[in-house]
């Protein structure tokens, strides 16, 4: 091993990243409400808060509830819209040496690749993140991730809106991610990340109503993390592109599982909402644990998982 | 830069005031020197997991401490998350966001400050009377709790110490004026000159929603203290949402950044 740091440089469909960690897109707004607890240029990436073509005022509230091991969120993806975004949010972004990934949705396919589009060419941004886990309004709400062909239909949309690396965003409410992820990367995503949150309701048994406005919610949180983590290891070994692993990561052992499982790199979410200097905590938990293992490069640990 | 240590706390104790009240206090870093009334914490046990999330919780008091700071919460024991910090000991430690949140605002020539709190609604209040009680132009506070029964009628010594008078009311009538905090406070709103005083509510919500409905069409200075589940506390989220009435139609706004002091008057009751 050579003297000095490890190596923790991974790169995902055309992306360096200095390290394998990201923040989770929803959990770290558009960056400057953490910046007084990390320094922005120590981490791989920010994935911003989903951007839609227009501004998205979200759902009623109660949107949020605390679950055991985690938490149910029915923000109902409010966002700036496009145009404040690239206006008023991404300049403060720039500033700092640190990917920009934005995370975007649509309620139509050709809305992903108007959103797509708007944001290709723009300065401070280097990749997009797809999510596919909402509903396609033309076709009857049906969420537009649990269907293979209509996964692959957005990716395929995304793709040819822009130039910039293409990662979808997998939803784990299928019977199997892997067709999911098979579909996309076929459409031509550069990689994918999952996983998205899990469908979830919780109740107030006094009132007899449900906690959140909207009913049904999105967990996540610790209590996620075997089933992410599960969905990783075989999409992993399902397609050849890079996959991102989210799912209750606290700490830099579970982000270590996810690089052992097959993730090329991680994202940490709801975990900024407890603790928020957690993502330097991880990484220097990784490094840590590279040097406690004689290991010069991070990527000598991705889908290493022994297993016979 | 928020460092390690101002996101750590210790009990410094944990006191059992009236039946599920209780009353912290803990060693906190120094950026809490900077807290105002109004504002609040995110609390929870260190290294337990449960529960999960912080709880928000008003500051009660402030004072330096050592290096630091030394502040005090007084709250209830009402669901998952506060029964397991009731149960903890002095020296324990604690995760702490703050201080987060805006403040109580003074209009300009305020003569008068009325405080009227329902039940554990008087924790942030004390905070406020202490901070009136401190001012150099000398503000008259007057401050109304009210409260189930004697024995919840909590940080009256405390007002009182601020040289505040105090008028208190009790559901079952074991102290003060029986019946609700916001029937006296009818009673006496037409004794203060509106356009030199301000009033500052917290309690529960349909105390709240009582004020609004009291205030609304007299000309004075009225400011509430709005609580909401949160996740982070600190604006990223969007968790903690609201209803307010803007002059654009009703708006969201995040109780944890946007507020917690809000108008009155901007409230959209749920």
């Amino acid at each position: 091993m050579s003297s000095g740091r490890p190596n923790t440089t991974v790169k995902i469909g055309g992306l360096v990243l200095k390290n394998p960690v990201m923040t989770a897109s929803g959990t770290f707004g558009y960056g400057e409400e953490y910046s007084s607890y990390v320094d922005l240029n120590r981490l791989g990436a920010v994935v911003v808060k989903g951007i839609s073509l227009e501004p998205r005022r979200g759902n009623p509230p109660p949107r949020i509830m605390e679950t055991t091991g985690g938490m149910l969120n029915a923000i109902g993806l409010q966002n700036v819209g496009v145009k404040a975004f690239i206006a008023d949010k991404l300049p403060w972004l720039r500033q700092f040496d640190t990917k920009v990934i934005v995370n975007i949705f649509g309620e139509t396919l050709e809305e992903y690749g108007r959103v797509a589009a708007a944001l290709t060419g723009v300065r401070g941004i280097h990749a997009l993140e797809v999510n596919i886990s909402c509903p396609n309004v033309q076709k009857g709400g049906h969420v537009f991730g649990c269907d293979p062909d209509v996964s692959g239909d957005v990716t395929r949309v995304v793709r040819s809106a822009t130039d910039l690396p293409v990662i979808v965003k997998l939803s784990p409410n299928v019977s199997d991610i892997t067709e999911i992820a098979r579909a996309c990367e076929a459409a031509g995503a550069d990689a994918l990340s999952l996983i998205n949150t899990l469908l979830g309701m919780s109740i107030d048994v006094e009132r007899r109503i449900p906690h959140l406005r909207n009913v049904t919610g999105g967990l996540s949180g610790p209590v996620v993390k075997p089933v992410a983590l599960r969905m990783v290891w075989n999409t992993a070994k399902a397609v050849s592109i890079p996959v991102v692993g989210i799912g209750g990561i606290m700490e830099a052992g579970d982000a270590l599982e996810f690089l052992i499982a097959g993730a090329k790199a991680v994202q940490v979410g709801t975990a900024n909402f407890v603790n928020p200097h957690v993502t330097m905590e991880i990484i220097d938990g990784i490094e840590e644990y590279l040097l406690r293992h004689g290991m010069g490069d991070v990527n000598e640990l991705i889908g290493s998982l022994k297993t016979d | 830069m928020f460092t390690k240590d101002d996101l750590k706390a210790e009990i410094l104790s944990n006191v059992e005031v009236a039946p599920s009240h209780y009353l912290m206090a803990l060693a906190v870093s120094r950026v809490f020197r900077d807290a105002r009334p109004g504002q609040f914490v995110m609390l929870r046990p260190a290294g337990r997991g449960v529960p999960f999330l912080g709880r928000p919780l008003g500051i009660y008091s402030l004072a330096d401490h050592g290096d630091g700071a030394r502040i005090e919460i007084l709250y209830r024991a009402a669901g998952r998350g506060t029964q397991v910090i009731s149960t903890l000991c002095e020296g324990e430690r604690m995760e702490i966001l703050g201080p987060l949140g805006n403040r109580f605002e003074f209009p300009p020539g305020m003569d008068t400050a009325v405080l009227v709190a329902g039940g554990i609604g008087i924790a942030p209040l004390v905070f406020l009377a202490r901070q009136l009680s401190c001012r150099s132009e000398g503000v008259r506070v007057v401050v109304y709790l009210g409260a189930r029964d004697a024995e919840t009628l909590l940080g009256v010594d405390r007002v009182k110490v601020c040289s505040a008078e105090v008028r208190l009311c009790t559901d079952d009538g074991s102290m003060g004026y029986r019946g609700p905090v916001t029937d006296l406070f009818r009673e006496d709103l037409g004794s203060f000159d509106a356009a030199k005083t301000a009033v500052f509510v917290c309690g529960p919500n349909p105390m709240l929603r009582r004020m609004s409905e009291i205030v609304a069409d007299r000309p004075i200075f009225c400011q509430v203290l709005m609580e909401e589940r949160m996740a982070c506390g600190m604006g990223a989220c969007l968790g903690c949402t609201i209803e307010v009435q803007t002059r654009k139609g009703v708006q969201y706004r995040q109780v944890c950044t946007d507020g917690p002091v809000f108008d009155i008057r901007e409230i959209v009751w749920r």
